[in-house]
């Protein structure tokens, strides 16, 4: 069909604002194009909390479901639709491996998370600077603050759960995260007024 | 224990920003929040952290077959051409109930689940909707987002012997139009996005018209 892909481009050239607002629509073409945009980010953050395919697809799914329900409510001024998009997934992801997840994290799935956000590989050479300022100042971390503020930023594990998990007492475990949050934003801060 | 002292907060802003607090503890820290202008400055800051953590998180395919699922279970699916209908699933802003703490970033709290309210004349801040008629049927739907840059979005089925291409004009309220752009037919149905190139908010109306300048539809925008 020879207009299809001048719908589409029209239709992938939409802001974010505007589509989540034709996601509200419930319009077949309009929700396609809303999902096809953010299933891969929402997928990867359910994904990465939660390290099953399958659950991390409902969550993923729940994570529209309310983006649908709620497309009102979101608010610009608190920030992108992506990083709306983006809390909504990880906070279901987060309670989804609260219900089922009778042990800590795996110390391998721990371990391989922690490169991810540390390492900077050349494939991310062009990705945008924010995400890259993060990544440098979460590698400037102690190993055991850069664990802790994983485990609570990712993984949502409280201070409680750092502690059992790294076997270190409670205080222990809210200083790293206290400490390695705190030196992460002084980080960024720093680089940002550069 | 009654309130919570900077102090106190200042020992807990990491856990809170993070979203790791438990309960209680973290109802007392949002009501001194609450309160507290200097702490909800910190507090927000940090959350940034949280929120770029959060952005490294590699993308990743969802299975094969997620996209349609999705679709479906919103009741999006597509339905046949001539029968479709302009369905409209626009929750009420009032039965939703997303909160989002006043400290910066995004936190969604309990939501009140329901099914949304099928309205036909739901207009909020950034979007605005209106039924496409001709010879008094609603032939479609077209809709203005008046966010940032302008858009509309409409679709519309004028019937099998319809042809195309069709040129939407945007509608002001002293009769001036502005052309939106133009789009094809397929079978009498065609659906098309693109930049407004005017202010959306003031638009009050919109026509289709054929190649050969015929009106095939208009819409009006309630106040």
């Amino acid at each position: 069909m020879p207009g299809m892909w001048r719908i589409g481009l029209s239709l992938g050239r939409m802001s974010d604002e505007a589509l989540l607002s034709g996601l509200a629509t419930g319009d077949p073409e309009l929700v396609v194009a809303f999902v096809r945009r953010f299933q891969r980010n929402v997928f990867g953050v359910a994904l990465a909390v939660l390290g099953d395919t399958q659950l991390a697809e409902d969550v993923a799914q729940q994570t529209f479901e309310r983006a649908w329900r709620h497309a009102q409510v979101y608010d610009p001024r608190r920030g992108s639709v992506r990083g709306w998009l983006t809390a909504i997934a990880h906070n279901l992801a987060i309670d989804t491996a609260r219900a089922r997840r009778a042990r800590p994290v795996d110390p391998e799935d721990l371990d391989a998370m922690l490169g991810v956000v540390t390492e900077t590989p050349e494939r991310r050479a062009l990705a945008d600077d924010d995400a890259e300022r993060v990544r440098r100042a979460v590698a400037q971390l102690p190993e055991e603050q850069a664990r802790a503020l994983v485990m609570a930023g990712i993984y949502g594990m409280t201070a409680r759960e750092v502690a059992d998990s790294e076997h270190v007492p409670l205080g222990t475990a809210k200083t790293r995260i206290r400490t390695g949050t705190l030196k992460v934003r002084t980080l960024l801060e720093s680089e940002e007024k550069r | 224990m009654s309130g919570m002292e900077c102090e106190r907060l200042r020992e807990l802003d990491a856990e809170l920003a993070l979203g790791v607090l438990p309960a209680r503890e973290r109802a007392e820290a949002v009501a001194h929040l609450d309160r507290c202008p200097e702490c909800r400055e910190r507090v927000g800051r940090l959350t940034a952290v949280g929120d770029g953590l959060l952005a490294l998180l590699p993308r990743a395919e969802p299975p094969v077959g997620f996209e349609s699922r999705v679709v479906t279970a919103l009741g999006a699916a597509p339905v046949p051409k001539r029968r479709r209908r302009y369905r409209l699933r626009l929750a009420a802003a009032g039965a939703a109930a997303a909160v989002a703490c006043g400290f910066g970033g995004w936190t969604v709290a309990t939501v009140v689940e329901g099914a949304p309210a099928a309205t036909s004349q739901h207009t909020d801040g950034g979007l605005r909707e209106a039924a496409l008629v001709s010879a008094g049927h609603e032939v479609g739907r077209i809709y203005a987002h008046t966010g940032d840059g302008g858009w509309v979005y409409m679709s519309v089925d004028l019937g099998s012997h319809a042809r195309g291409p069709v040129r939407c004009l945007l509608v002001h309220a002293d009769g001036s139009t502005t052309p939106a752009g133009s789009f094809p037919l397929h079978d009498g149905y065609g659906y098309w996005g693109a930049p407004a190139g005017t202010d959306t908010a003031a638009v009050t109306g919109a026509r289709l018209t054929a190649p050969d300048g015929t009106v095939l539809a208009t819409a009006h925008f309630s106040e």
